[in-house]
C-alpha cells in the first residue's frame, strides 16, 4: 500500500478499500474502511499521490501533537543504556503530490485510537496513548496497524530507574517505511522523574523510505524542535 | 487667508501638517498591505490566533515608525515634543479615566493572560468564544453567534472562567437504574462503553459508582476526564450512548414513581373492617 502512485491506485483488502476513479473530466478519490467511507474529487495534472504512514495524532480529529506509549515495565541500570523495541499506533496518510508540494487528502487508521493526559490536569499534556510489550528483538507487527519504535534509554541518573512510558512530540517526528514502519528514538533518564525523548532522523534499516508527514505537508511552522522533557515522570 | 505657509503653532505650518497627515495615511496602508501580505503567506503555517497577534504587531510597528520618521516634516523638538506630550497625556488621561482604566487593564489582560484567542470562556454573565483582545475592549462571539464587546476594565474586575485553560476537563452525569437491575452489570455496560470512546481518557480513567439509593432508582454517577478542546461534544455525545447500553443490556431506567396504598385496601389487606 505505501509509496508513491499515480492514479491507478487501488488497494483492496478486508479492511480497507481505496481506488481513483475517473468522474465527468476530474477524478473521485474512494475510500472505504469499516463503517466509514469518503469520496472526493480531485483534479491535477501531476496525478501522483503517496500514501504512507503519518504521525498518529489525527484522528478522530486533532487534539494534541504528544504520543505516550506504555510499555511493560524495564528496569535500567546506572550509567547505562538499552535498546528496547515497542510499537506505536499506524496512522494512513493519503496526499496529492505537484511539483514536491503535497497536500492531505485523507488520513485513516485500522487501529482504534485512545488519549490519555500525561501529567497532572493542570499542567499535563494530552496523548495519543498506545499500549505495547517490549523486546529485544524487531517484533512482527502488521505495518497497517502498527510500527516499530527503536527506543534507545540511557539511565544518566545514579540510581535503578524503572521506565515504563515514553511521550513523544509529534511535531518533530521522523517515520521511515519499508519492511515495516519505523520509528528511531533515544531517552536520556536524568532522573525518575525526568527524562528527555528525541526522534532520530534515520531508519531502522537500509532500504527504507522516509514518510511525508501531515505536519510537514501543512506547512505548519514548528516554533523549536527541542526534545520534549518528560517532567511526570517515566514510570508508573 | 490661511494659505501652505500659513504658521498654525511655533513653527509648523499648514503644509507641515498636511505632509504629515499625508504619510501617517501612507504608512496606515503600507501597513494594511503588509498585514495582507503577511495573512496569506502564514495563514496555513501558524494558528489564527497567533497570526493575528503577529500581524498587529507588525502593523503597531510600521505605524509607530512611520510616525516617527514622519514628525520631523513638523521641524519640531523631540525632547520639547515629550515633555508637551507628557503633560498633554496627563489632561488627556485625567479627562478620560474610563478608557485610560481600560488602556490600564487591557495591559494587564495581556501581561497575565487569563484568556487567550479561541477560549471558550465566562465572563460575568457572557458565555462564549474569545474572538479578539483589543487595548481597550475584549470581543467574545457567544454560542448564540451574537457578537458581545467587554470594555477590559469589566473583563479585568470580573470572574473570569476558562474552559480551556487546562488541559483535560472533568464532567459528570447521574444515571438512575431500577432497584430490580443488577448494579454492577450497569457499572460494567458504562465502564465499557467509556472504555471504547477515544476521547474518554484512559488516565485519569473514568470513576463509576453507585452513589445515592434515591427514591424511584439506584442513582449512579459517572466521572469522566476528556480533553478540553472537545469535552463538551464528548458530554454531549455519551449520555445518550449511556442510556442505548443500559437499555440494551434490558437494565431498566426509572422514571419517578410512588407506590400509594389506600386506607382502604391495607384494611382488606390484613383482614381488618371485615365482617
Amino acid at each position: 500500500m505505501f509509496g508513491e502512485s499515480d492514479y491507478s491506485f487501488c488497494y483492496d483488502s478486508e479492511e480497507v478499500s481505496i481506488r481513483i476513479d475517473p468522474l465527468d473530466g476530474f477524478y473521485q478519490y474512494f475510500r472505504k474502511s469499516g463503517d466509514e467511507e469518503i469520496r472526493k474529487v480531485i483534479s491535477g495534472k501531476s496525478r501522483k499521490i503517496v500514501v504512507n504512514p503519518v504521525e498518529p495524532v489525527n484522528l478522530p480529529r486533532e487534539v494534541t501533537r504528544f504520543l505516550e506509549i506504555h510499555f511493560t515495565p524495564v528496569a535500567i541500570e546506572p550509567d547505562s543504556s538499552e535498546i528496547v523495541y515497542i510499537t506505536f499506533p499506524v496512522e494512513i496518510g493519503v496526499f496529492l503530490e505537484s511539483k514536491d508540494d503535497f497536500d492531505v487528502l485523507d488520513i485513516f487508521s485500522l487501529s482504534r485510537p485512545k488519549y490519555s493526559l500525561y501529567g497532572s490536569p493542570e499542567e499535563g499534556v494530552i496523548t495519543r496513548y498506545h499500549e505495547s510489550a517490549v523486546s529485544g528483538t524487531l517484533p512482527e507487527v502488521d505495518r497497517l496497524k502498527e510500527g516499530v519504535i527503536a527506543l534507545s534509554i540511557s539511565n544518566a541518573s545514579r540510581n535503578w530507574v524503572e521506565v515504563s512510558r515514553a511521550v513523544f512530540d509529534c511535531s518533530s517526528l521522523f517515520l521511515y517505511y519499508g519492511h515495516c514502519v519505523s520509528l528511531v528514538a533515544r531517552m536520556n533518564i536524568l532522573s525518575r522523574d525526568i527524562a528527555d525523548v528525541r526522534s532520530e532522523d534515520r531508519p531502522l534499516s537500509d532500504g527504507m523510505k522516509p514518510s511525508v508527514l501531515v505536519i510537514k505537508a501543512r506547512k505548519t511552522l514548528i516554533s523549536d524542535k527541542i526534545p520534549f522533557m518528560m517532567e511526570f515522570g517515566v514510570g508508573d | 487667508m490661511v494659505g501652505p505657509d500659513t504658521v498654525v503653532f511655533g513653527e509648523v505650518t499648514v503644509l507641515d501638517l498636511i505632509v504629515f497627515a499625508i504619510s501617517v495615511v501612507i504608512i496606515v496602508i503600507v501597513a494594511r498591505i503588509i498585514a495582507i501580505y503577511l495573512k496569506r503567506a502564514l495563514s496555513d503555517r501558524m494558528e489564527r490566533a497567533e497570526l493575528d497577534k503577529l500581524v498587529k504587531v507588525v502593523q503597531a510597528v510600521i505605524i509607530l515608525f512611520g510616525i516617527w520618521f514622519a514628525l520631523p516634516s513638523f521641524d519640531v523638538d523631540i525632547g520639547q515634543l515629550l515633555v508637551v506630550g507628557g503633560t498633554v497625556g496627563l489632561i488627556i488621561a485625567f479627562a478620560s479615566q474610563k478608557i485610560v482604566s481600560n488602556f490600564g487593564s487591557g495591559i494587564f489582560l495581556l501581561i497575565e493572560r487569563p484568556v487567550k484567542i479561541g477560549d471558550t470562556i465566562q465572563i460575568g454573565d457572557i458565555s462564549g468564544t474569545v474572538n479578539q483582545i483589543r487595548i481597550l475592549s475584549t470581543i467574545v462571539k457567544t454560542y448564540e453567534g451574537i457578537y458581545v464587546r467587554i470594555p477590559n476594565e469589566q473583563v479585568f474586575s470580573s470572574d473570569i472562567t476558562n474552559f480551556v485553560a487546562n488541559p483535560a476537563l472533568r464532567f459528570e452525569y447521574t444515571v438512575s437504574i431500577g432497584y430490580g437491575a443488577d448494579a454492577g452489570k450497569a457499572v460494567r455496560v458504562i465502564r465499557t462503553l467509556l472504555q471504547e470512546h477515544p476521547f474518554v481518557l484512559k488516565n485519569p480513567a473514568p470513576s463509576i459508582f453507585v452513589s445515592e439509593l434515591g427514591d424511584s432508582g439506584v442513582k449512579i454517577t459517572i466521572y469522566i476526564w476528556a480533553p478540553s478542546r472537545v469535552w463538551w461534544s464528548v458530554r454531549t455525545e455519551l449520555l445518550q450512548k449511556i442510556k442505548e447500553a443500559l437499555e440494551h443490556e434490558g437494565i431498566e431506567i426509572p422514571f419517578p414513581q410512588r407506590v400509594v396504598t389506600m386506607a382502604g385496601e391495607k384494611k382488606r389487606e390484613t383482614g381488618q373492617g371485615e365482617e
